[in-house]
């Protein structure tokens, strides 16, 4: 018996220690990535770990990744998400200890939070190469470098537009009309937050003569959005949208670009990073990009997507390997050619050259070029205000076609306030 | 009894004294063997995080760790009352979750009879009806998109009940009926599974007895197989009852909480106060408050359930 | 008329399977179409069934890889939560003390805690423990078993005390006046009664641990270590996803459940057969 009892208690017990102690032999290495934080140990060489939002580029940033360590024998772990949870994950990472050396940093929001985890790099050699205006900064330090430029306004097809009719809002609705008429969608949103809203909605923003300044006269409760001219004319552009098209909410992304492509839809409103789908589709005709004409804007949104920045609570040594590491992406031969043929980024740095573009990305590099631009007021919004606040807010503005354009800017005032507050 | 069983030798008169508490300790010897170590694990991993998610109920925190955490005392469980949009969410969680355990319990429990009856098909009908709960709740609400973008609008074109047969996720009354409804999908097989066992569990003698006494089918379902179903409709009411109150991905992916916050269910609610306004204080209060009303009302339910098992 | 109930029983039978597969039909069929014929037709027939897809998606996924991570978290996690799971819950159904009953109803009612709510302060203790005590719970496979047993405990007792409870005490008492220890009662006589339920928990787990995103993402950072959902990140886009790998994908990581699912489900469904004839 008493043999017996030893037995069990014996097994009861090594089920919970073997699992303990099978850590060491079943986990298999502790990365790279790891060892820099503890002890004096990891001294021949830091690794350092990636953690990025742009889930397109994840497969060649693993391939720019290898081709570093090749060449330098610096260990680089990319770790992989799906880009609902990027932002969730990094949290987590950084709580607890764990989070990347390099990571990415949507905008100004996002970096204002996250504050005492970036790395100030204005003391790196290759940020002065970044193009004017296009780093992020947080008062006068430089936490983050551009992924790349992008851009976004009417992609239309040009064998059924003529740009000179959408030109401002009188040619633009009846040209709307026209193709409503024909059975046409004259202009295609989709139902994901920011093609629905979220990048329409920077028109009127974008156009005030300050754009972050009135952002924050709005938070205070300065402006009253159904006063400013543009914002009453955005609500006009929106109620002349829903009238003489299908709802953008029964159509996706997919469906939105699909349906461009079999020239069921005239124009659509969408970025350059389109044109990637656009080939999918194998498209027979010529597509080019045109300003939305709010208030006579003749001017292509352009702005930066994604920054990358170096996370400051680790130690130095991972700080140096991490620079180096963007160092390296932004300077030397390989890297630039990940940046621009690989991750197919329009450059957002004055010595990388642009590779053979799209039409999409070629109307957007020479806006840039040229200077003929408005901001990307949406990377100065409260955060997450365009998914948690302004899309619920469009939801219903498509879903009621009683409420009319003022009301929409009114709710959207309404939605900017809970979230800022 | 235990006294002669396990120590033979000693004299009578003692055994009484000495070898019940000798009884006592293996009894509790065994008991620790046999609980502690999953209780120890399941303290470490569930309970232990759920305290300290507690503690931060208390403070106004964007849940960023360097950033300041201020204690705030009540004011998170004050603020809550007040919030439109929380209660909104709560109330629509809750009719979610009692449209759902009612559609789920009743398709899984005529699934259960169907494939255990002795249909030549039942075998394969059994992997079939299961498979929709083999697919992750996000790819499935991607899928259910599909459905009621293409399937339905056609269906209702073909059929002219367009009433019926439209996309029901643009529309604010219907939306969470196609939560309800995609649940169901996914979920019937699952609660089917436990019914089954239940099921397998009644002893076939006990049905042959009443058929012989002229109990009519009926009869036999209502007097016999319900009574001696309680054990599974606990299980399976309780598992519907956690995992709608719950519900995430499948929200996540199929309505996004649209349209105009039609279906922000609950988790969904705390998920954007956390990360998305960064409120992870003011979060976690919701989550608690909303956690002890939930747990009063399916822990009423397995209480009143489990009386009306019939021990065996 | 007992054939003509049966046959139609049969009819709504096949009825209801079908409708239920459907969209698994949408899933199969767009594993083969590029973007262009899934947008001109959701539900219609691939052109061609070719199995390009299928390959580029294991090639990205790295399959093979993630297929034994995945095989091996699933299964020591099932087998500990079995075991662990099946004694607590025997002994918790069989003593009728009040300390049993506080941590039966605490057990279930953890089962309602939204795991959004205790992923930080989790992550935050697992950490800790690996740093603190070099115990290696963060970033190894059994690390995520360790985890994964202590997220799946309740439901498993839960399963199994339901069951417990509608099997006769009397086989147990029985067996100890013959002497038996208590591990001898259970191993030997209980256990082997269990078999339907323990299919049951089988089953359960291996889906919701097979299928598992959260909690790996979590914990699991070196690229050797993804387990299948963990790998099929690339297909889904900021704003789109690739719908034919992402198909394929899914196809390929169901398959493993649905053959261990029509094995395991034997055990569930034995004895059919006798209780009704006899």
């Amino acid at each position: 018996m008493a043999f017996n009892k030893k037995f069990v208690t014996g097994m009861t017990f090594a089920a919970t220690i073997s699992l303990l102690a099978a850590c060491g032999g079943g986990g298999g290495d502790e990365g790279g990535s790891e060892g820099g934080s503890e002890g004096g140990s990891g001294e021949q060489s830091t690794g350092i770990s990636i953690f990025q939002s742009k889930v397109e580029i994840s497969e060649q940033l693993e391939a720019a990744a290898e081709a570093y360590t090749e060449e330098t024998g610096v260990p680089v772990e990319v770790i992989g998400t799906t880009g609902d949870d990027y932002a969730q994950q990094l949290q987590i990472r950084l709580n607890n200890g764990t989070g990347p050396s390099i990571f990415s940093v949507q905008n100004t929001e996002v970096a204002e939070r996250l504050e005492s985890y970036l790395y100030d790099l204005n003391d790196a050699e290759f940020v002065s190469n970044i193009a004017p205006d296009m780093e992020l900064m947080l008062d006068d330090r430089l936490v983050g470098v551009p992924y790349g430029v992008e851009g976004f306004g009417i992609v239309y097809n040009t064998e059924m537009v003529d740009p000179a009719d959408i030109q401002d809002y009188d040619s633009f609705v009846s040209t709307l009309e026209d193709f409503n008429a024909e059975g046409i969608n004259g202009f295609g949103l989709s139902s994901e937050a920011y093609f629905l809203i979220g990048h329409i909605s920077n028109y009127p923003f974008s156009m005030q003569e300050d754009p972050v300044e009135f952002m924050e006269q709005l938070t205070n409760g300065e402006v009253t959005l159904t006063e400013v001219e543009e914002f009453q004319r955005f609500g006009e552009f929106m109620e002349a949208i829903r009238a003489n098209t299908p709802t953008p909410l029964n159509t996706t992304y997919d469906t939105q670009v699909g349906d461009f492509a079999a020239g069921q839809t005239a124009m659509i409103h969408q970025g350059n990073w389109a044109a990637g789908m656009l080939e999918d589709f194998e498209v027979d005709f010529e597509y080019a990009m045109a300003p939305f004409p709010l208030e006579g804007n003749d001017k292509l949104a352009v702005g930066v997507g994604s920054n990358w920045a170096v996370n400051a609570d680790k130690d130095q040594a991972e700080i140096d390997a991490a620079i180096e590491f963007l160092d390296w992406l932004h300077n030397s031969e390989t890297g630039q050619r990940f940046v621009v043929e690989e991750f197919g980024f329009i450059p957002a740095m004055t010595n990388i050259e642009a590779g053979d573009l799209d039409p999409l990305s070629q109307a957007v590099l020479e806006a840039s070029n040229s200077g003929e631009t408005i901001p990307w007021a949406h990377n100065y919004y409260p955060a997450n205000v365009v998914p948690n606040d302004f899309t619920p807010v469009a939801e219903s503005f498509f879903v009621n076609e009683d409420m009319t354009g003022e009301e929409l800017v009114e709710n959207l005032q309404a939605a900017w306030e809970n979230a800022a507050q | 009894m235990a006294c002669s069983a396990f120590s033979e030798k000693a004299p009578n008169q003692q055994c009484m004294k000495v070898g019940m508490s000798v009884a006592n300790r293996k009894k509790i010897g065994w008991y620790l063997i046999f609980t502690v170590p999953l209780l120890l694990i399941f303290t470490l991993i569930v309970l232990v995080p759920f305290v300290i998610g507690i503690y931060y109920a208390f403070f106004q925190w964007d849940g960023i760790g360097a950033n300041p955490m201020v204690f705030n005392g009540l004011d998170n469980f004050v603020r809550l009352m007040e919030d439109e949009r929380f209660l909104r969410s709560t109330w629509l969680t809750v009719l979610f979750t009692v449209l759902s355990v009612i559609t789920v319990n009743a398709a899984g429990l005529a699934f259960a009879l169907l494939v255990t009856s002795k249909l030549k098909l039942a075998n394969l009908a059994r992997t079939m009806l299961f498979m929709p709960y083999l697919i992750g709740g996000l790819i499935l609400g991607y899928i259910w998109q599909f459905v009621f973008l293409d399937v339905f609008t056609l269906i209702g074109e073909v059929t002219g009940f367009e009433s019926i047969f439209f996309n029901w996720l643009n529309n604010e009354d219907f939306a969470l009926f196609a939560l309800v409804f995609v649940f169901t999908w996914q979920m019937a097989g699952y609660v089917m599974i436990v019914y089954i066992a239940g099921i397998q569990g009644i002893p076939g003698e006990v049905i042959e007895a009443a058929r012989i006494d002229g109990a009519s089918g009926w009869q036999r379902f209502l007097r016999i197989t319900v009574p001696l179903l309680m054990p599974a409709f606990t299980i399976s009411l309780f598992l519907t009852l956690s995992y709608g109150f719950k519900i995430y991905d499948v929200n996540l992916s199929l309505t996004g909480g649209g349209p105009a916050n039609a279906t922000e269910l609950f988790a969904m609610n705390i998920y954007n106060e956390i990360f998305g306004y960064g409120n992870y204080g003011y979060g976690q209060a919701k989550a608690i408050v909303f956690f002890v009303i939930i747990a009063a009302i399916t822990l009423t339910q397995v209480y009143i359930t489990k009386k009306k098992e019939v021990e065996m | 008329m007992k054939a003509i109930g049966n046959w139609s029983k049969e009819i709504l039978l096949v009825l209801m399977a079908l409708v239920f597969l459907s969209p698994i039909y949408i899933i199969f069929i767009n594993s083969f179409k590029n973007r262009l014929e899934l947008y001109e037709n959701t539900l219609a027939f691939p052109e061609e069934f070719g199995l390009q897809y299928y390959s580029a998606a294991m090639e990205r996924m790295d399959f093979f890889n993630a297929f034994l991570n995945s095989m091996y978290v699933t299964v020591v996690s099932v087998v500990f939560i079995v075991i662990l799971s099946s004694m607590t819950a025997w002994m918790l159904a069989r003593s009728g003390n009040w300390v049993s009953t506080v941590i039966f109803m605490t057990l279930i009612a953890t089962m309602l805690i939204p795991f959004q709510t205790i992923m930080m302060p989790l992550m935050q203790l697992v950490t800790g423990i690996t740093r603190t005590t070099g115990i290696p719970l963060y970033n190894t496979l059994s690390g995520l078993i360790f985890m994964n047993i202590g997220f799946h405990a309740a439901l498993s007792v839960f399963l199994y005390h339901g069951f417990i409870k509608s099997i006769p005490i009397s086989l147990e008492e029985a067996a100890t006046i013959d002497g038996a220890t208590k591990f001898g009662v259970f191993w030997r006589v209980v256990f082997p009664i269990l078999t339907p339920i323990t299919a049951t928990v089988m089953i359960l787990n291996v889906i919701l641990i097979w299928n598992d995103f959260l909690l790996p993402s979590l914990t699991l950072i070196d690229k050797e270590l993804r387990t299948i959902p963990l790998s099929v990140f690339y297909f889904f886009g900021e704003f789109t996803i690739e719908w034919n790998l992402a198909m394929a994908g899914l196809t390929l990581t169901i398959i493993p459940v649905v053959i261990f699912y029509v094995i395991a489900q034997k055990y569930i469904i034995k004895g059919i057969g006798e209780g009704a004839v006899k």
